[in-house]
């Protein structure tokens, strides 16, 4: 592999693995605190799914450049995180945290289909296999989402709110990296554009379905994985207390 | 409904049956709170198959399921309403006191025109062989299931998951290593 497709498809490994072990992060937060039972264990399953699939994307930027996932993960500072800000974002109420997982199931697992085509085959085959439970994760969020938005007064506004403030936040995830026009002229990304009109046509009918109102906006957020919220250093200190206590320790 | 189940302000329950492998017979395995069918099937997935393997998942709401013991049976003389169309069926028995995990276990169909008639009937033809503790009759017409599209997605992944498994932390030997210490 050439060395600037090298480092193009690190960075989008980085990119794909920071979103998850974030998202995984903040679903793991909901632990004890779920509205009943049976969703507590949902979500912490849920984590735990996002965590393997971030363990996946780590371990393909592993064998590509030889960098480690608990260096990255624990002892890496909020500036060199390269995620979007949207996974950085605290759980909010139930409709928020659930309003999220769905835009971003759904995203994940429209890129994940386009990758079992991938040119880069330990990307293709690692797709094909995370792809099969994103499909009940799209199933678990959309079921969610539908009942939230038809459900009673409260839950509609909630989840409302939850939409209209995610929304340009979601748009992030369909911004291209610097390299990534490389990659994709070499069938090893699917393109970002086509993947977010796949995914506007996903979620667009979805929505409205479900009763809610998208935003009239394609502007994303922000352009750079560079550019961190506030929330995204609180959460990294959590993250990485423990392991940073004891640098050496073994596990 | 009882006077605790007016009163009681969560989902309604779900019972839940798992077969692990196809054709093997479904087993109750536990129940779920859920608002409907379709959300009972997905708690019943993350709560029941993380770790064991599954083939199929069926949710029936328990205010379906006629349920008695052999005590029920002995005291009650049941009501007959045997007058409803033909329906079909699934009997369930408990026969042994043994098993945790398990509660009852797919015994076969029945055809009747009430669950009444239907226990009538299995109690004739499922229940000479061994003792039945509890006897569950199940409608069809209840039952909401998975179908063969739904193994890769909602089960088939617990496969790979290891870390699932209590064999996959070092706990065990950690814990030899410390009872073999403390004997010396």
């Amino acid at each position: 592999m050439e060395l600037q497709t090298k480092h193009a498809l690190a960075a989008q490994l980085l990119a794909m693995a920071d979103d998850e072990i974030l998202l995984a992060h903040r679903d793991s937060e909901w632990t004890g605190h779920a509205p009943i039972l049976e969703e507590d264990i949902a979500l912490a399953n849920l984590a735990q799914d996002e965590l393997g699939h971030a363990s996946v994307w780590y371990g393909l930027l592993h064998e590509l450049t030889g960098e480690d996932a608990n260096q990255l993960v624990f002892f890496r500072d909020p500036t060199a995180y390269y995620n979007i800000q949207m996974v950085e974002l605290p759980n909010g109420d139930w409709a928020f945290t659930l309003m999220r997982q769905y835009l971003f199931d759904v995203a994940e697992m429209l890129r994940l289909t386009a990758l079992t085509e991938s040119n880069y085959q330990p990307l293709a085959n690692a797709a094909a296999k995370v792809r099969r439970e994103e499909l009940y994760h799209v199933r678990h969020s959309s079921a969610w989402v539908r009942r939230l938005g038809l459900g009673t007064d409260e839950s509609h506004r909630r989840t409302q709110k939850a939409l209209t403030t995610l929304w340009p936040f979601a748009l992030q995830m369909f911004v291209p990296l610097p390299e990534e026009p490389a990659l994709v002229a070499s069938h090893i990304l699917p393109d970002a554009d086509q993947l977010k009109q796949q995914w506007l046509d996903v979620v667009l009918p979805f929505l409205h379905q479900a009763g809610l109102q998208v935003p009239d906006t394609l502007e994303p957020i922000a352009t750079s994985r560079q550019q961190h919220s506030k929330y995204l250093a609180p959460l990294l200190q959590e993250m990485q207390e423990v392991a940073r206590q004891d640098p050496g320790a073994e596990w | 409904m009882n006077e605790i189940g007016r009163r009681d302000t969560q989902w309604p329950l779900y019972e839940v049956f798992m077969q692990e492998k196809a054709e093997r017979p479904f087993q109750s395995v536990g129940a779920v709170h859920a608002a409907d069918a379709e959300m009972a099937i997905l708690n019943a997935r993350t709560v029941f198959v993380r770790r064991p393997a599954c083939h199929t998942l069926w949710v029936v709401p328990h205010s379906a399921i006629l349920m008695r013991t052999s005590e029920e049976l002995a005291d009650d003389e049941e009501d007959d309403a045997d007058t409803g169309e033909p329906q079909r069926y699934q009997i369930f028995q408990k026969t042994s006191q043994r098993r945790a995990m398990v509660y009852v276990g797919h015994v076969g169909e029945i055809t009747a025109v009430s669950p009444q008639h239907a226990l009538r009937q299995a109690i004739d033809t499922f229940g000479s062989s061994e003792d039945v503790f509890v006897w569950w009759v199940v409608p069809n017409a209840a039952i909401t299931s998975t179908d063969d599209d739904d193994i890769d997605s909602l089960f088939a992944p617990a496969y790979d998951k290891i870390y699932r498994q209590p064999s996959a932390y070092r706990t065990f030997t950690a814990i030899r290593k410390a009872k073999h210490s403390s004997n010396q």
